[in-house]
C-alpha cells in the first residue's frame, strides 16, 4: 500500500478537473461499467438464492439435522446424510495438509534461500506448473499410476504394528483417503509454496542481517528471523491451500473409492462433497435425490465460505502485524 | 591480554549438523514436490503420445470398444464454450476493476467486489449447481450457453482481479497527464490507460482461459457432453476435459484407454500454452514508471 503524500482523496484532483462533464463519453461510460457490474452482482446473488432455495427442498422430506448428521447415504431408501461425505472431505484435506506443509515450506526456502539464482528460476515455474496441469488429468493418472503405487504402502502399514490403531487398520484395497489426500498434497502444493515464497521475500533484511552478523548459520537465520516474520504468510498459504483442497472434485472422484461411508481407517475408500456430487448428480433418478446433492453444495458452498473468512481474517492481522514490524 | 579463545572458534559441529540436515531436508521436498510433475509428464509422453496422432484432431470417435477415433466435437466445444465465456467475462472483468479502481466513489463497488471475491473461492463443482439451478432448470435443457456461463464464472475473479490490480499501479504522472489535456474521463481509460495496462490485462486473460478450458466439474452437468460435432449453443455440447472423463470412466476398454491418454495430452499442451503465454505476457506488463 502506498500511501499518497497528500491530504486530498486520490481522486479528488481528477474530480475537481472533470467536474463540468466535458464529453458525453463519460457518463455512458459510467452508466456501462454499473450496469456490467450490477449484472454480475445480481447474477450471484441469483444464484445464491435459487441454489438455496433448491436445497431447501430437501427439508420438506427430511429435517436439516438430520440430514447433516446422518451416517447413511442410500437414496434407493430415500434415506440421505451428509456426514460421511463431510468427514471425507475434512479427512482428505487434512491429509493433504499434513503432507503439503512441511513440503511447501522446505520447496519454498529452497528456492528462495538455498538455490542460487540460475536454478531457483526454472524449480520456481516448475512448481507453479503443478497447479496447472488440469484436475482431470490428475485422477486419470491418479487412478492408472498412484493408485497402484500407493497400494502396497498402505498393505505394508496396515499389517505392520501401526496397524492396530484404527485410523491405519486394513484392508487397504488402494483407492482410498490416504491416495486423495496425496493427489490433493500435489495440487495445493504450488499454492502453499507460492505464498510462502511471498512471505519469505518479504523478511526484512536488517534483521537477517544482524543474524548474520552474529554468526548465525543459515539455519538459525531461517529459524530466528525468517520463519517468525513469515508466519502469519505462510498460515495464509496454508488455509488457502485448504480452501482448494476442499472444493477439488475431479481427481478425488478417481482415487477414493466412491464408497458413501464413514470408515475410521484412512486406507478405506470414501467420498468428498465434491466427488459425490459429480459422481451422483447425472444419474440422480430418486425423489429429493438432486436436491439432496444441490443440499451437498450448499454444505460444500458454507464449509470453503468459511475457510475463506478466515483466510481473509488471518490474512488482515498479518498484513497489519507486517505494517507495524516493517522498519526499512 | 589474549583474546577469549571462545570468541574465536569455528561454529559448533552440532550446529553445523543441523544446518547441514535442513539443507538436505529442503533439497529432498523440492525432489518429492516435483516427483509428481516429472511423472505425470513422462505418463503423459510415453502413453499420450503412443495414443496421439493428428487424426486424433479430426475424427469423431467410433464405439468404445473400436479403438482409434478422435476428439473433434470436443475439441469444437473446447473452443466455442472457452470463447464465449471470454466474451461474456472479458467486459465484465474490466468493467468491475474499472468501477472498483475509478469509481471509488460508487456505493455499490464494495458489493460487487465482495461478490466477485466470494466467486474466486467457490469451488468450481459448486459453480456447476449454480448454473445448473440459473440455466440448465429455467431452460429445461443441458446446453453449450450454460456450459459457457460456467466457464465464465470461473474467469470473472481472475480477470477483474488482475485488471484491477493494473489499473491501480497506473502512475500517477500519466493520471496528471491526461488530466492536464483537459481529457474526458472515458477518452483517457480508453485510449491512455486501458492500452498501457493492455498486457497486464491479456496476461489475466490468459491465465484464466488456462484455468477454465482444463475444468472438468462445472461442465459435468451444465454442458453434459455429446457424442458428435454440435455448434448449437442451445444443445448439449463436449469439451475435452469432459471427453477425457467419459473416457477415463471406461478405463476397462483398451481403446477408451487410449483416446482418455490422448485427449489428457492435447489438454495439457493447450493449457500449458496458455499458461506460458500468460507468465510471459506478465513478464513484459510491467508499467514503465510505475513505482513512483
Amino acid at each position: 500500500m502506498t500511501v499518497l503524500p497528500t491530504t486530498l482523496r486520490p481522486d479528488e484532483p481528477e474530480r475537481l478537473v472533470r467536474r463540468r462533464g466535458l464529453s458525453i463519453g463519460d457518463p455512458i461510460l459510467a452508466w456501462l461499467v454499473r450496469i456490467l457490474s450490477l449484472a454480475a452482482l445480481i447474477a450471484v446473488v441469483i444464484m445464491l438464492v435459487q441454489t438455496a432455495v433448491d436445497a431447501g427442498t430437501l427439508f420438506r422430506h427430511e429435517n436439516i439435522v438430520e440430514f447433516l448428521t446422518g451416517l447413511r447415504w442410500e437414496p434407493s431408501n430415500l434415506i440421505y446424510g451428509a456426514l460421511p461425505f463431510i468427514y471425507g472431505t475434512l479427512m482428505t484435506s487434512i491429509i493433504a495438509l499434513v503432507f503439503a506443509v512441511p513440503l511447501s515450506i522446505g520447496v519454498a526456502l529452497l528456492i528462495m534461500e538455498y538455490l542460487p539464482h540460475r536454478l531457483s528460476g526454472p524449480v520456481a515455474v516448475a512448481v507453479d506448473l503443478l497447479a496447472a496441469v488440469p484436475s482431470i488429468v490428475y485422477g486419470f493418472w491418479g487412478i492408472l499410476y498412484l493408485v497402484p503405487a500407493a497400494r502396497p504402502i498402505e498393505q505394508a502399514i496396515a499389517s505392520s504394528p501401526l496397524g492396530v490403531i484404527p485410523i491405519f487398520s486394513g484392508p487397504a484395497p488402494g483407492p482410498s483417503y490416504f491416495v486423495a489426500g496425496l493427489v490433493l498434497t500435489i495440487m495445493i502444493l504450488p499454492i502453499i509454496t507460492a505464498v510462502t515464497r511471498e512471505a519469505i521475500a518479504a523478511t526484512p533484511r536488517l534483521q537477517r542481517e544482524g543474524a548474520m552478523a552474529l554468526g548465525a548459520t543459515h539455519w538459525e537465520q531461517i529459524r530466528h528471523v525468517i520463519l517468525p516474520f513469515a508466519r502469519g504468510g505462510i498460515f495464509a498459504g496454508i488455509i488457502l491451500g485448504l480452501s482448494r483442497a476442499i472444493g477439488e472434485t475431479i481427481a478425488v472422484l478417481f482415487v477414493i473409492g466412491n464408497a458413501p461411508h464413514l470408515a475410521a481407517s484412512i486406507f478405506a475408500p470414501g467420498y468428498t462433497l465434491p466427488s459425490v456430487i459429480a459422481a451422483e448428480f447425472r444419474e440422480a433418478n430418486q425423489p429429493f435425490h438432486i436436491e439432496a446433492l444441490i443440499a451437498l453444495g450448499v454444505v460444500l458452498f458454507v464449509l470453503s465460505f468459511g475457510v475463506n473468512v478466515m483466510a481473509r481474517i488471518v490474512v488482515g492481522r498479518f498484513e497489519r502485524r507486517a505494517g507495524g514490524a516493517d522498519v526499512r | 591480554m589474549s583474546v577469549d579463545s571462545r570468541l574465536l572458534r569455528p561454529t559448533a559441529p552440532g550446529r553445523r549438523a543441523v544446518d547441514r540436515t535442513i539443507f538436505g531436508l529442503c533439497i529432498l521436498a523440492g525432489i518429492l514436490a516435483l516427483a509428481p510433475l516429472g511423472a505425470v509428464i513422462y505418463f503423459l509422453i510415453v502413453d499420450g503420445l503412443s495414443a496421439w496422432s493428428p487424426a486424433f484432431l479430426v475424427e469423431l470417435p467410433g464405439p468404445i470398444t473400436t479403438p482409434g477415433g478422435g476428439a473433434l466435437h470436443a475439441i469444437i466445444g473446447t473452443l466455442m464454450m472457452t470463447g464465449l465465456s471470454l466474451v461474456i467475462a472479458t467486459p465484465m472483468g474490466l468493467a468491475v476493476a474499472i468501477l472498483i479502481v475509478e469509481e471509488r466513489t460508487s456505493r455499490i463497488a464494495p458489493l460487487v467486489r465482495t461478490a466477485v471475491d466470494l466467486l474466486a473461492g467457490v469451488p468450481s463443482i459448486v459453480v456447476g449447481i449454480f448454473v445448473y439451478t440459473l440455466v440448465v432448470l429455467s431452460t429445461r435443457h443441458f446446453s453449450g450457453f450454460a456450459g459457457s456461463v460456467a466457464l465464465a464464472i470461473i474467469m470473472l475473479p481472475i480477470i477483474a482481479r488482475t485488471s484491477e490490480e493494473m489499473l491501480k499501479i497506473i502512475p500517477r504522472s500519466l493520471r496528471e497527464g491526461t488530466m492536464a489535456l483537459g481529457m474526458a474521463r472515458w477518452r483517457a481509460l480508453t485510449f491512455v490507460f486501458i492500452p498501457t495496462i493492455a498486457s497486464g490485462i491479456l496476461t489475466g486473460i490468459a491465465l484464466a482461459v488456462s484455468r477454465a478450458i482444463g475444468e472438468t466439474a462445472p461442465l459435468l452437468f451444465t454442458a453434459l457432453g455429446s457424442n458428435f460435432v454440435q455448434t448449437d449453443f442451445s444443445e448439449p455440447m463436449n469439451a475435452l476435459p469432459l471427453y477425457i472423463f467419459q473416457n477415463a470412466i471406461n478405463i476397462g476398454f483398451p481403446a477408451a484407454k487410449q483416446r482418455a491418454w490422448a485427449a489428457a495430452l492435447t489438454l495439457v499442451v493447450i493449457v500449458l500454452l496458455f499458461n506460458l503465454i500468460g507468465r510471459w505476457l506478465a513478464s513484459r506488463a510491467t508499467v514503465r514508471g510505475a513505482r513512483s
